[in-house]
């Protein structure tokens, strides 16, 4: 039982069925002048436009396919810093950005760019004040995440948007949580750049597109061909992106009726295990939070023995807690909101999608409350603590 | 690289099914306690010493991850009939090569075990018998002086207050409050209303107040943080973040807060 579509999701049948005909029939080269090739440009430019559609772009060239999300948000950042780092040096982003930014963030910081990171409130919230606090007359690029893809806060990206227009900077946002949750609008939005993932729409692996809103320059990361205006060279991969074009065109179709499934699931999840586990408390925003995302934090346990406990059950869940990471360093994002590391070790999250039961959610809901004893039972900081 | 939780089947049965969970109390019992929440482990070992100096029974109760639990399960039985002098001798290879492996990543940061069986070895051969002493003080003065904090002066009526200002104020902080006098902890209870995020700062292990208000700051939505001072506070134009100094651990990190109050 799967409750983890945050870091992962099946690919949607329909998009199987409709990437199929492309890897051995329609194989051409889209670059290539004869017959085959023109079957890949047309699947290719209708697939463009599908994407351009799917975020409110004005044009479809706007749209540049990428090999995923990680490598559009190299470019748009990198990129864009790279090309006019002659009108200043300075780029901000939030405290609570994934990964994937914060270590682009490092890499500009080596390579003689300034990064000002802006706090989150205690719901994950971007506090604007200490983003206007933020800009300088150097400041280039502002980079800030539609939702938080831990703790499933939504960005006010409007109002950021807002602010980085009057101020003349580059807005680029991360929509790798959000996308297909909630309606993305680049026009209304004010937003310059925007990455988009296949897979978090039930799409194929291995494929992602940045938007960038006509007239601003990038420099390119990967040099060839010239394909993709120059921008992402190498062959596309026509296969891959025709199933993100049918993932999105499904996305749009399935989202208010999903999205409102899903938010149901999850405020049932966070009532119930109010009402199931003491000292039990929800992680980001109580209401403004992805549909799918419920993130709680329990007293007196560790994540990891959470999630194994699960695990045995034969449940898939997630947690921020520093024991079940690489680094041993608990989830930034958590430390972010002014958690202690203790309070980030127990933290445990479930997401929930397009393939989920309420009958899942309610095995997970079942299961929970003993979980939870067994762990707080055998910690020496229950008693101590509480007297529980 | 191995993921954290690739553990060995005979982890993973340790984990699932731990052996001699619990405390023992009594003649010839002693406790090891090692680990910090903070660190995500902490580890108590019980001991029960017969008259021949072998170790009748043991038990353990252990906050922390899959591996943390599994060593401490693993320690009992290995430990369980031996001499104090056997005991001693245990290691952590031993308990994790018992354990048919551990992760290397856990092998120093979840495998203390062994450092709390001998912890508490060492407790019953100095005559600590008892239960864990957790009210044991390990500074002579009750309540917090608030000296050399970095920052401090710079940000008072940006963030940081020395008085009892109106709760209203906090509505929504993040409220670090450091202990001071009675005063401070009611008002850290006070501040309860108006916002879910209120810190409790003491240098102590408890708060130096009668127990009914000790136990009220329990029942409440608090977070104390025992055993801390404050080092320095930081930010833009207000208060953004303090450096706490853990005096147990003797160990610094950064706490994200909106608000401090330091009376004085």
């Amino acid at each position: 039982m799967y409750l983890d579509y945050q870091s992962a999701k099946p690919v949607d049948p329909e998009v199987i069925a409709a990437m199929t005909p492309y890897m051995a029939e329609k194989f051409g080269n889209a670059s290539s002048l004869h017959e085959v090739g023109d079957w890949s440009t047309e699947a290719l430019d209708s697939s463009r436009r599908t994407i351009a559609h799917f975020v409110n772009a004005r044009e479809p060239e706007e749209i540049i396919f990428t090999s995923g999300a990680t490598e559009a948000n190299n470019l748009a950042i990198i990129g864009y810093a790279l090309r006019n780092k002659q009108k200043g040096k300075h780029v901000i982003i939030s405290e609570v950005e994934h990964i994937s930014i914060l270590n682009i963030a490092k890499y500009l910081r080596k390579n003689g760019f300034e990064v000002s990171t802006v706090p989150v409130d205690f719901t994950g919230t971007v506090r604007l004040d200490k983003l206007e606090e933020r800009i300088r007359p150097d400041t280039i690029l502002i980079s800030i995440q539609h939702a938080n893809n831990e703790i499933g806060t939504i960005q006010p990206v409007m109002s950021i948007g807002k602010i980085a227009r009057e101020k003349k900077i580059v807005f680029h946002v991360d929509a790798v949580a959000s996308e297909g949750q909630i309606p993305i609008d680049v026009q209304r939005d004010f937003i310059d750049m925007l990455t988009l993932s296949s897979n978090d729409i039930y799409g194929p692996r291995g494929v992602g597109a940045l938007y960038v809103r006509k007239g601003f320059l990038l420099n390119p990361l990967i040099i060839g061909g010239g394909q993709e205006r120059g921008l992402r060279s190498g062959t596309e991969d026509v296969a891959a992106i025709v199933g993100f074009a049918k993932a999105a065109e499904l996305a749009l179709q399935y989202m208010p009726e999903e999205s409102k499934r899903l938010r149901q699931l999850r405020d049932k999840a966070i009532k119930t295990v109010f009402e199931t586990v003491p000292r039990s408390y929800l992680n980001g925003h109580p209401t403004n939070r992805l549909p799918n995302n419920a993130h709680f934090r329990f007293d007196f346990i560790e994540g990891e023995s959470i999630l194994l406990s699960f695990k045995e059950r034969g449940i898939a869940v997630s947690t921020g807690s520093a024991c079940s990471s690489q680094t041993l360093e608990p989830s930034h994002t958590l430390m972010s909101l002014g958690l202690l590391h203790e309070e980030a070790h127990g933290s445990l999250e479930i997401t929930m999608g397009r393939f989920t039961r309420e009958a899942d959610v309610d095995t997970f809901l079942e299961a929970l409350p003993g979980v939870v004893k067994r762990l707080r039972d055998m910690s020496p900081l229950t008693k101590t603590e509480v007297g529980m | 690289m191995p993921k954290s939780t690739q553990y060995t089947l005979k982890v993973l049965d340790h984990f699932k099914n731990p052996r001699n969970v619990g405390t023992l109390e009594g003649k010839g019992v002693a406790v090891g306690r090692v680990g910090n929440p903070v660190c995500g482990d902490l580890m108590d070992i019980y001991i029960k010493v017969d008259d021949d100096g072998k170790i009748e029974d043991i038990k353990f109760k252990t906050f922390g991850c899959g591996s943390a639990v599994a060593t401490s399960s693993m320690i009992t039985e290995i430990a369980k009939g031996k001499t104090l002098d056997e005991a001693m001798k245990i290691t952590r290879q031993n308990v994790a090569d018992e354990l048919e492996g551990l992760p290397p990543i856990k092998m120093h940061c979840s495998n203390l075990a062994a450092d709390a069986l001998h912890e508490a070895i060492k407790n019953f051969r100095e005559g600590k018998k008892g239960p864990v002493e957790l009210g044991e003080t390990r500074f002579a003065c009750p309540a917090g002086e608030v000296k050399n904090v970095t920052g401090l002066a710079e940000f008072v009526g940006k963030g940081v207050f020395t008085g009892y200002e109106h709760p209203e104020q906090f509505r929504d902080k993040r409220v670090l409050v450091v202990e001071f006098d009675q005063n401070s902890v009611e008002f850290a209870l006070e501040l309860t209303k108006v916002t879910g995020r209120v810190i409790l700062l003491s240098p102590l292990e408890q708060l130096a107040v009668n127990d009914e208000l000790k136990t009220q700051v329990k029942r409440s939505d608090i977070k104390h943080l025992k055993q801390a001072e404050l080092v320095e506070v930081s930010g833009g134009s207000e208060v953004e973040k303090v450096r706490i100094h853990d005096l147990d651990e003797d160990e610094e990190y950064d706490l994200v807060v909106d608000a401090v109050v330091v009376p004085s």
